[in-house]
């Protein structure tokens, strides 16, 4: 069995679909916590691009992104649920649609 | 540049030793003025006498330092003493200069001042405020001191302005009195635009000679253009007629007899107002240098002489009289010295410090005699209710007149004829006719005043007086009266003597004096047609005539009979230009004041808000107005606000990805 | 050292916030002794060598560069003096918080005028705005905070021309800091093109905050609104900002451009030279009539600056120092008559002198001062630039600028007058007269006035201004 080539496009073209999936979740889901789940998914699929390419070129820097991106999505993640959390007590409803007192 | 021959200016000794009693005479009338200011409620009665002494002591150290004046005795050479004080910048040096004409100046500031201060500790005891007011006299003669004393034309500016406050202040002592309040601050913004003059002259001489000082700027008279030196003497007198009170500047004179009587005695009659005699004095070598600058200062003296003496016959007012007989008086001086007699006319402000003290001063024991009634009409037979007064003021009225043998007569003449030595013949004609027409509103004034049956209890109804606002007494008690009557005994003396000095014709006193300061000029080709004693005579008969007319409408028997109901319709019946004053105050009225606060309010109503504020409000207004037309687009759906992210990135990523990048 | 000037001030301010409540009204003489303090050691560090600590590298270089010589010495003076002097007379609710933030102005504007680099500069310029800003919103007596806004939004895009100005020097010259010692070396690198466009930059930034007229109208409402310390801070000082710049950065740096736009600020200068003082003479907010008086009085700096004439410049320095005296002065005692009487309508006042003699006496020397009464700080700078002008030929302005000298006169009596003169305003609350506090607030200002009047000679010393300064805009026609 001859092994498949796996190069950078093969990384690039799942780290699209991924972030797609994450995009499609961010816009059609009404709950929160999914919502949250998907932005989570698009930070991977970054990282996964960041890493492919990082290899690619033989350049430590998108490690280092890599892991900023992940510091990053840790407190996004934190504060992300705090917010619904205070939105849950607020409005007794975790519908992101529901949560529109910043219109103009 | 060779400097200007025939004038002292080039043999002025520079002396590098300040002159500790020069310096003292100068200074120690402003520390009277600071401590009188700082310690005024505590020293009550004693305030009067603190600042009396300090301005005695500086007579006595002037008299000291008279030899000053005339030269180092050391070096042997030259007049005076020039000391430097500061310096700002190369240019701007200051110092003091003690010579002949600044030593005639101060020992009548000083010595009429100390006089005055004395009898102003009787006229002003029981005024709650008597600190203050000393301090303010005080304050004067520092600011007087300034202005004579320095050696160059800022210095000069800035004793011009000072003594310009000390003026404010004085007249508006009382400045509960809107009328004073009013009165003050007429005074000192005419007196600002003639130190705008002064300012101006300031320029042009810097801007020619590089230098402000009075040594470096008449060195150069000679050699400067004649635009030049008529610009600078132009601006030079708007600074001499608004101190001077010349037209068109002289409104604020009558108005400043608001202040106490003393202050007009000092300020408004015998020192600050000549200060404009002293400009032209000092300035000399530019005068003699521009023959335009003489015609016109002569004739606006001329003018100022006339329009003062016909101002004077309208009035009611004692002080008013006597204010209006200044105006006239000092356009004798400036005549006298505009036309090139410096010496006369220095004489005539000599004589004039004298006598118009003494006059106000008796006026003053007049007003306070009466708890501060100043109409004449309320007047009337205090021959032998103030026989002092009285005494004064037929000796100064004898005095400003020019009756043969006291003061005015010396000084006058001479200013009359030497208008005439240097060729101006109408303006002799026109100080001939002033003159007579002294003679009639002075008389007037005693006549009215001290003559007849006292009309103190005559109704103001029937004087015509009704409607005037009451007389505010500002309190007189305890102080005896000889302190006042003492400084008017003395000045009766040189009112009568001051004239002496002159005697002698070129050999006399006076002329030996001042040889050092004014060249002597040769006089025009063709002589007067008549000699200086025919000119005397002719003067006198028409001083004659005007004292006649006045004793036929006032002064005999019948007119004292009825001369209630005479001053009634006296008063009903003076022409409207008259009491209007020749209408010179609607026109500065109308000239300055109303466009200057039309301008005002446009700007301030208009201008500011609708036109300069209209593009920045509207920037403002379009900005809100665009806001509340995009607000719609915030719905506050997080989901929406996510797609739209992706919808631009999408556009975003397209438009570089299918058009941009190189394929 | 220089830098503590600045910093120190600022820090102190914000620490203020930790003050106990309890003790408010002391917090104001802490306010004062950190002034005080400021003032004294910049009196002893005349000869202070330049500081510097670098910053950027790229895109062009800038540092941390600060000099105390020439006029910035005596602008720090000034400051320091009259933000001592205003917190001392000062008496106003939450004073802790208003301390906090008149020192940290007062460290901001220290550090504009200590700035040699222009990027610092532009930084500080933005500073100084904040703590007024915050002033303005917090303690406006009127119910809208629209005199806060419209100050923040002019002087905000005064500020933004500024730092686009700097931003564009910077990346063609390499560097920014060039206002130390080696002055003028760029003035001939930048071409004609970008060179009017940086220096319209900087000129609106300079006229917006001076302010020069027509972009003045955030200035009456704003020293109305602001308490009197502030006002009395922010007139004296704060509007020097423009001036200072036009001296020290502008001339220098670009003198072609400075001739150029001479003609248009000729015109400026001189139609607010009128223009404020014909104001002036029919407001009757007596904040009012001292907010206008400025626009004339700093519209004749303006001129002599431009003039170029050397006795017009020295002129300008010492009219810089002595309209922040006066104009302190005149806020402050204002400010002590407004807290007595509850009102500063000249039209309601009247009286006053009559039972308050000291405070009668304050505010007619800040008041003749401010006229330009001969003696006194104002006709020192009156005559210098006056003079100057004639001198360089300009004998038209001078002859206009004498005007406004007798409107003045006239507008300050009435101010005096209408305040503290006539008969006593029956149903005018009835104080005390001022204090020895409130005296000792004043005395320094009132020695100052006084002592730039009779001998501005230190002022001009060569040290003030550098003779390179003066060379480069030397204007000659």
């Amino acid at each position: 069995m001859t092994s498949l080539p796996v190069d950078i496009s093969n990384y690039v073209g799942l780290s699209a679909v991924i972030f797609f999936i994450g995009v499609a979740g961010v816009l059609t889901r009404r709950n929160p916590l999914i919502v949250l789940m998907s932005i989570e998914l698009m930070f991977n699929a970054a990282n996964l691009a960041l890493i492919a390419f990082s290899r690619f070129w033989q350049n430590n820097a998108g490690h280092i992104f890599a892991f900023l991106v992940i510091t990053v999505a840790a407190a996004e993640a934190a504060i992300g649920l705090a917010i619904v959390v205070v939105a849950f007590r607020r409005a007794k409803n975790v519908d992101v649609d529901e949560v529109a007192g910043l219109h103009g | 540049m060779p400097p200007y021959v025939g004038s002292g200016w080039a043999a002025v000794h520079h002396t590098h030793n300040l002159d500790p009693l020069l310096l003292a005479v100068w200074l120690l009338p402003l520390a009277g003025a600071l401590a009188l200011w700082a310690f005024g409620p505590q020293l009550r009665r004693g305030a009067g006498v603190l600042g009396t002494a300090v301005v005695f002591v500086c007579f006595a150290l002037t008299l000291f330092d008279v030899r000053g004046a005339f030269g180092s005795p050391a070096s042997g050479v030259g007049i005076g003493n020039a000391v430097p004080l500061v310096s700002w910048l190369p240019g701007f040096d200051f110092g003091l200069l003690w010579d002949p004409l600044a030593l005639l100046w101060t020992l009548v500031i000083t010595g009429v001042g100390g006089l005055i201060h004395l009898y102003s500790i009787g006229y002003m005891a029981g005024d709650k405020a008597q600190a203050r007011f000393f301090a303010y006299l005080n304050f004067f003669v520092f600011a007087m001191l300034t202005l004579v004393l320095s050696d160059n034309f800022v210095g000069l500016l800035v004793g011009w302005g000072l003594v310009g406050l000390a003026s404010y202040f004085l007249i508006g002592f009382w400045f509960y009195k809107p009328s004073a309040v009013a009165a003050a601050r007429k005074a000192f913004v005419i007196n600002v635009a003639g130190d705008v003059g002064l300012m101006f002259a300031i320029f042009v001489m810097f801007a020619a000679t590089g230098s402000t000082t009075y040594a470096d700027v008449f060195s150069h008279a000679g050699t400067l253009p004649q635009g030049v030196i008529l610009t600078i003497c132009i601006a030079l007198f708007i600074a001499c007629a608004a101190k001077s009170a010349q037209l068109p500047l002289h409104t604020w004179l009558p108005d400043a007899m608001e202040g106490p009587t003393p202050v007009s005695a000092l300020i408004h009659a015998a020192t600050m107002v000549t200060a404009g005699v002293y400009l032209i004095a000092r300035c000399a070598p530019l005068w003699d240098a521009s023959p335009d600058a003489r015609a016109l200062v002569g004739t606006i003296g001329a003018l100022t002489a006339l329009t003062g003496a016909l101002l004077a016959i309208a009035q009611w007012d004692i002080k008013r009289i006597l204010a209006y007989s200044t105006m006239s008086q000092i356009g004798y001086m400036i005549m006298g010295v505009g036309v090139g007699a410096y010496q006369a006319g220095i004489l005539h402000f000599y004589a004039h410090a004298f006598f118009k003290a003494l006059l106000f001063l008796g006026a003053g024991l007049v007003i306070h005699e009466l708890g501060d009634e100043q109409d004449v009409r309320k007047m009337g037979g205090l021959r032998t209710r103030t026989p002092i007064a009285f005494i004064a003021m037929a000796i100064g009225t004898l005095a400003i007149i020019g009756f043969p043998g006291f003061s005015g007569f010396y000084s006058k003449d001479a200013v009359i004829y030497g208008v005439l030595e240097r060729g101006y013949p109408a303006l002799y004609a026109i100080a001939v006719i002033t003159a007579g027409i002294t003679g009639y509103y002075m008389f007037r004034m005693i006549f009215v005043t001290f003559y007849g049956r006292y009309r103190g209890d005559v109704p103001d109804a029937e004087l015509g007086l009704a409607g005037r606002p009451p007389a505010s007494a500002h309190g007189h008690h305890g102080a005896p009266r000889w302190l006042m009557e003492a400084p008017v005994i003395v000045l009766m003396v040189p009112s009568v003597i001051a004239g002496y000095v002159s005697i002698g014709g070129a050999g006399s006193l006076w002329m030996r004096y001042f040889k050092a300061d004014f060249a002597s000029q040769p006089l025009p080709a063709p002589p007067p047609p008549f000699s200086e004693l025919a000119s005397t005579l002719l003067v006198f008969a028409i001083v004659a005539a005007g004292v006649a007319v006045a004793y036929l409408r006032y002064g005999t028997a019948a007119a004292k009979e009825g001369a209630v109901a005479r001053l009634r319709t006296e008063a009903a019946r003076i022409p409207q230009p008259f009491v209007r004053a020749f209408y010179f105050d609607d026109l500065i009225d109308a000239v300055a004041v109303r466009p200057a606060r039309a301008l005002g309010n446009a700007f301030s109503r208009f201008v500011d808000p609708h036109v300069i504020d209209a593009g920045v409000t509207d920037v403002a207004r379009i900005a809100g107005r665009l806001g509340r037309e995009l607000r719609g687009i915030q719905t506050g759906l997080v989901r929406a606000y996510a797609f739209v992210v992706v919808g631009g990135a999408v556009v975003f990523i397209a438009y570089f990805a299918l058009l941009r990048l190189p394929r | 050292m220089i830098w503590t000037l600045a910093l120190a001030p600022m820090l102190l301010g914000l620490l203020l916030y930790a003050w106990p409540r309890s003790a408010d009204a002391a917090a104001k003489w802490f306010g004062v002794a950190v002034a005080g303090c400021a003032f004294v050691v910049t009196l002893l560090s005349a000869n202070a060598p330049d500081e510097s600590v670098r910053w950027l590298q790229r895109p062009f270089t800038a540092n941390f560069h600060a000099g105390l010589g020439g006029l910035s010495y005596w602008l720090v003076l000034l400051l320091t003096l009259t933000t001592a002097c205003a917190l001392a007379s000062t008496r106003i609710s939450r004073q802790r918080d208003f301390v906090a933030q008149m020192l940290v102005l007062m460290g901001a504007m220290t550090g504009l005028f200590v700035a040699r680099d222009l990027l610092v500069f532009a930084l500080f310029w933005d500073l100084m705005l904040i703590p007024v800003f915050l002033i303005l919103v917090a303690w406006t007596p009127s119910k809208s905070s629209a005199s806060a806004w419209r100050y923040l939004i002019y002087n905000l895009t005064g500020g933004l021309a500024l730092l686009l100005a700097t931003a564009a020097y910077g990346m063609l010259e390499g560097s920014t800091d060039v206002l130390g010692a080696t002055l003028g070396r760029g003035a001939t690198a930048i071409g004609p093109a970008w060179g009017e466009w940086i220096f319209a930059g900087f000129a609106f930034a300079f006229l917006v905050k001076t302010p020069v007229w027509p972009f003045h109208t955030w200035m009456p409402s704003a020293y109305a609104d602001l308490p009197p310390a502030a006002a009395a801070v922010v007139s004296a000082v704060q509007s020097k900002g423009g001036l200072y710049g036009f001296l020290v950065v502008t001339a220098p740096l670009m003198p072609e451009q400075m001739r150029a736009a001479l003609p248009l600020m000729f015109v400026l200068g001189l139609v607010g030279l009128v223009y404020g003082a014909v104001v002036a003479l029919v407001q009757d907010d007596a904040k009012r009539v001292v907010a206008y008086s400025s626009l004339s009085h700093l519209g004749l700096i303006l001129i002599a600056i431009f003039s170029g004439n050397p006795l017009a410049l020295s002129g300008a320095v010492v009219y810089v120092l002595a309209h922040g005296l006066f104009s302190a002065g005149l806020f402050i005692v204002l400010g002590q008559v407004e807290q007595r009487e509850e009102t500063r309508s000249i039209a309601r006042l009247g009286g006053l002198g009559a039972r308050n003699p000291r405070l009668a006496g304050s505010l007619t020397i800040v008041a003749l001062a401010a006229l330009g009464l001969p003696g006194l700080c104002g006709f020192a700078g009156e005559i210098l630039i006056l003079t100057g002008l004639y001198q360089t030929g300009a004998v038209w302005v001078a002859g206009i600028a004498l005007v406004p000298i007798i409107v003045a006169a006239a507008y300050m009596l009435r101010l005096f007058q209408g305040i503290m003169q006539g008969p006593e305003v029956e149903d005018l609350p009835e104080r005390a007269d001022a204090s020895f506090l409130e005296l000792l607030a004043i005395a320094p200002l009132v020695l100052a006035i006084v002592l730039l009047g009779v001998n501005p000679g230190p002022v001009l010393a060569a040290r003030s201004l550098a003779p390179a300064q003066l060379s480069a805009v030397e204007v000659q026609r």
